[in-house]
């Protein structure tokens, strides 16, 4: 009995022995217990040209659940650095590589093509005056009958006369009656830029008269707006000589127009205006 | 038997007809209800004060109340280069040392204070059919543009954000939170603002103006680069009778005053009608030991620029000197004594109203439309805008020409402190570059992702899954 107790202890003993060394085993399988990565890194960034060096861009880093970034600039740089700045050899078109990683070693790559190209210093625009000749078959497309682009419902349609012109075979003439009315919106112009506009005018001789040209900010619906809308205007009241043209510049500034429009309106006796033009004033 | 039967018939009978909504759903007599409310042009009226009301928010030390506008300084200027914390201590210094978590109680607050306002606001719209015709557009303009000023302060602070432009019932998940793109906000915001000048007036400036409207639109159009619009919209406002304060401390101290184009109204003594800010930017005045401190940086641009603005926007704090602060608002333009913190009045129930939009503000903003993005101008129309300004400040040396650099200078010391500086930066296109160094030099944690605030995490929690957080946060 003694002997039988001894071997039981011996037994147990030796079974726990090998028990507890058999903890060492490996129960872990892979994927059980563990979690996806449910917050894998996503990269995105955007870039912003400096506004004093064209070659200087400022990155900005957007990626999420991410811990480090490679970039690739596309010129041969690369960088580290969180939101980094890089400045480009040349111009040309780039294409900037971010890879972004968290701590579990998963990526996600962001791709966008910077195109570098030195900002053009704004021109002002050189405005086209339609038919500012009145000229037969003057508009852009090779028609028009030199007043297409001066109708309105201000008042008549302007004439055309031959004679006298200041240059080319038409000018507009405008009755002394004064119910002739020439008009034309949307002239595209640069805000905020000093404009002249430059004409020719002549009177008639036999009555006091004047003929009035006028430039006003975007356009008008009905002539009661032009007081508010007037940029600049001048009333020619030159009647030395019905058959010699008067040329007159009249400067302004656009202010906060991206179009300007043109009126022409005439009083007491008959008028003659030609080669109407617009140009910036050289800085 | 047959009695019975008549007995139950008009019981049967007078429960029909007494099941009607009316004895379920009565509506009380001696209280106000929201059933039958806002059914004349009195009732509305009180719904467009109540909008005014939650901008203006509760003067309260619980972040549980929506403290509106009056916390507004932390999410804007204590995220500029202007302003810190003065010990650099919980919550508010994660502004400065751009370290944001996304349950900050102010991120959330703010939010939800002006998710506030725009539910005001839907409200006033959803009952304008009950208004007289009169006032109709007059009740329309005001909500909507206390809606578009909502929505313009959200979306450049958080980005995408829920679009809700009617009143939505507490089911309907996908429109409280949903993000929508920020094109799509300013699509709200554009035409709320055109409605509202096309049908206020003016006259007003603790309520919604015309002049008010345009303003306002004018830096929306600014902030989109739609420089002509804006230029149109400022030449209307200056046209409009406002004019500068020849005293420039008059602006802050003299209320009503001719510069003031819109401003949130503030009683002194009032705790429901009072704010807590002016005490709180003064060394353990208010709930704080101190916020929204001038930076070394700005305290140094106002050395440059600032001429006689300075002494009238800044001083050395009283009590500790090596601390500098704001003078702008200063609680019921008392100065607090030899110690800086001693008044007759109680300054944390301030009456100092808060103004939104003034007068120097629309004339910087004109110059930055004439500029139109480009590097300099010379324009006379944006000189003579940008001479008032620093004629003003005591600086009348002719100036011949305007950098960018140059306006932004001086829009940070002339609306220093009155939370422009942030988007100026962001406007600017400048916030990265600027704010980058500005964190490298005081050992903050700026990175690009700082530009927006995280979506309040609260918020997310409650879309279950529908919203996703901004990056980096």
């Amino acid at each position: 009995m003694k002997t039988t107790k001894l071997l039981t202890a011996v037994l147990t003993l030796i079974g726990t022995i090998v028990l507890t060394s058999s903890c060492d085993f490996d129960y872990d399988l892979p994927e059980e217990g563990s979690i996806p990565d449910e917050t894998p890194p996503s990269a995105n960034f955007s870039a912003a040209q400096s506004d004093t060096d064209f070659l200087l861009y400022n990155f900005a880093n957007l990626s999420s659940s991410a811990t480090t970034y490679e970039w690739d600039f596309g010129d041969g740089n690369t960088s580290a650095e969180i939101d980094p700045s890089n400045t480009y050899p040349d111009e040309g078109t780039y294409t900037v590589n971010l890879t972004a990683s968290d701590a579990l070693g998963a990526t996600s790559t962001f791709t966008m093509d910077v195109t570098v190209v030195e900002p053009e210093v704004p021109e002002a625009i050189v405005p086209v005056v339609l038919e500012g000749d009145f000229e037969d078959n003057s508009l852009p497309d090779g028609s028009g009958d030199g007043r297409d682009s001066w109708r309105n419902d201000f008042g008549g349609v302007i004439q055309i006369t031959s004679s006298p012109v200041q240059s080319g075979d038409q000018a507009s003439k405008y009755p002394s009656d004064g119910d002739r009315v020439a008009y034309q919106e949307g002239i595209a112009v640069t805000p905020n830029t000093d404009y002249i506009i430059t004409y020719y005018y002549t009177l008639k001789t036999n009555n006091p008269g004047s003929v009035t040209l006028t430039v006003l900010g975007g356009g008008i619906t009905d002539l009661s707006e032009v007081e508010s809308k007037k940029l600049v205007d001048l009333v020619g009241m030159d009647q030395a000589d019905a058959d010699t043209y008067t040329k007159v510049d009249l400067s302004f500034n656009t202010g906060a127009n991206a179009t300007v429009a043109i009126l022409i309106t005439n009083e007491g006796e008959e008028a003659r205006v030609d080669n109407i033009s617009m140009a910036p004033v050289p800085e | 038997m047959k009695t019975i039967k008549y007995i139950a018939l008009a019981f049967l009978i007078g429960f029909t007809g007494a099941c009607e909504k009316d004895f379920l759903e009565p509506t009380p007599e001696s209280a106000i209800s929201s059933i039958e409310y806002f059914s004349n042009d009195d009732e509305i009226e009180t719904g467009v004060i109540g909008i005014y009301d939650a901008m203006q928010g509760i003067n309260s030390t619980s972040l549980n109340d929506n403290r509106g506008i009056q916390i507004e300084y932390y999410v804007t200027e204590m995220r500029s280069d202007n302003t810190r914390t003065k010990s650099q201590e919980g919550e508010a210094a994660q502004f400065e040392q751009y370290n944001v978590s996304s349950a900050n109680g102010l991120v959330q607050n703010y939010y939800r204070s002006f998710y506030n306002v725009i539910y005001r606001a839907n409200l006033v719209l959803d009952k304008l059919e009950n208004a007289s015709e009169a006032m109709a557009p007059q009740f329309e303009g005001e909500a909507k543009f206390a809606r578009a000023q909502a929505y313009f302060n959200l979306v450049r602070l958080y980005g995408d954000i829920p679009l809700i432009d009617r009143i939505i019932g507490p089911l309907e998940n996908d429109v409280a939170f949903t993000r929508v793109s920020t094109t799509e906000i300013y699509e709200l915001i554009v035409s709320d603002l055109e409605f509202a000048a096309d049908n206020l007036g003016n006259g007003e400036f603790y309520r919604a103006s015309r002049a008010a409207a345009q303003a306002l639109l004018a830096k929306v159009h600014l902030t989109l680069g739609n420089y002509t619009d804006a230029q149109v919209l400022c030449e209307s406002v200056l046209s409009s009778g406002f004019s500068l304060e020849p005293n420039f401390s008059d602006v802050f101290y003299n209320e009503g005053n001719n510069e003031v184009i819109f401003a949130i109204a503030y009683n002194p003594g009032v705790e429901t009608d009072s704010q807590d800010f002016s005490a709180e930017w003064l060394n353990g005045v208010g709930r704080t030991v101190g916020v929204n401190y001038v930076t070394d940086e700005a305290i140094a641009a106002f050395d440059e620029f600032g001429g006689d603005r300075t002494a009238l926007s800044i001083r050395t704090d009283p009590a500790q000197p090596t601390q500098t602060q704001v003078t702008k608002y200063l609680p019921n333009g008392e100065d607090g004594g030899a110690d800086g913190k001693t008044f007759s009045t109680d300054a944390t129930l301030s009456g100092n109203d808060w103004i939104v939009i003034r007068y120097a503000d629309v004339l910087l903003m004109h110059v930055e439309s004439i500029l139109a993005g480009g590097q300099e101008t010379s324009a006379a129309a944006a000189l003579a805008s940008f001479q008032q300004i620093r004629d003003r400040a005591g600086l009348t040396d002719p100036v011949t020409s305007i950098s960018k650099t140059d306006l932004l200078n001086e829009r940070r010391v002339e609306l220093a402190f009155e939370n422009h500086r942030l988007f100026d930066l962001l406007r600017f296109g400048v916030a990265q570059e600027v704010l980058s160094e500005f964190s490298n030099n005081n050992g903050y944690s700026f990175g690009a992702t700082d530009l927006l605030l995280p979506i309040p995490q609260s918020e997310i929690n409650l879309s279950k899954g529908l919203m996703n957080q901004n990056p980096g946060y």
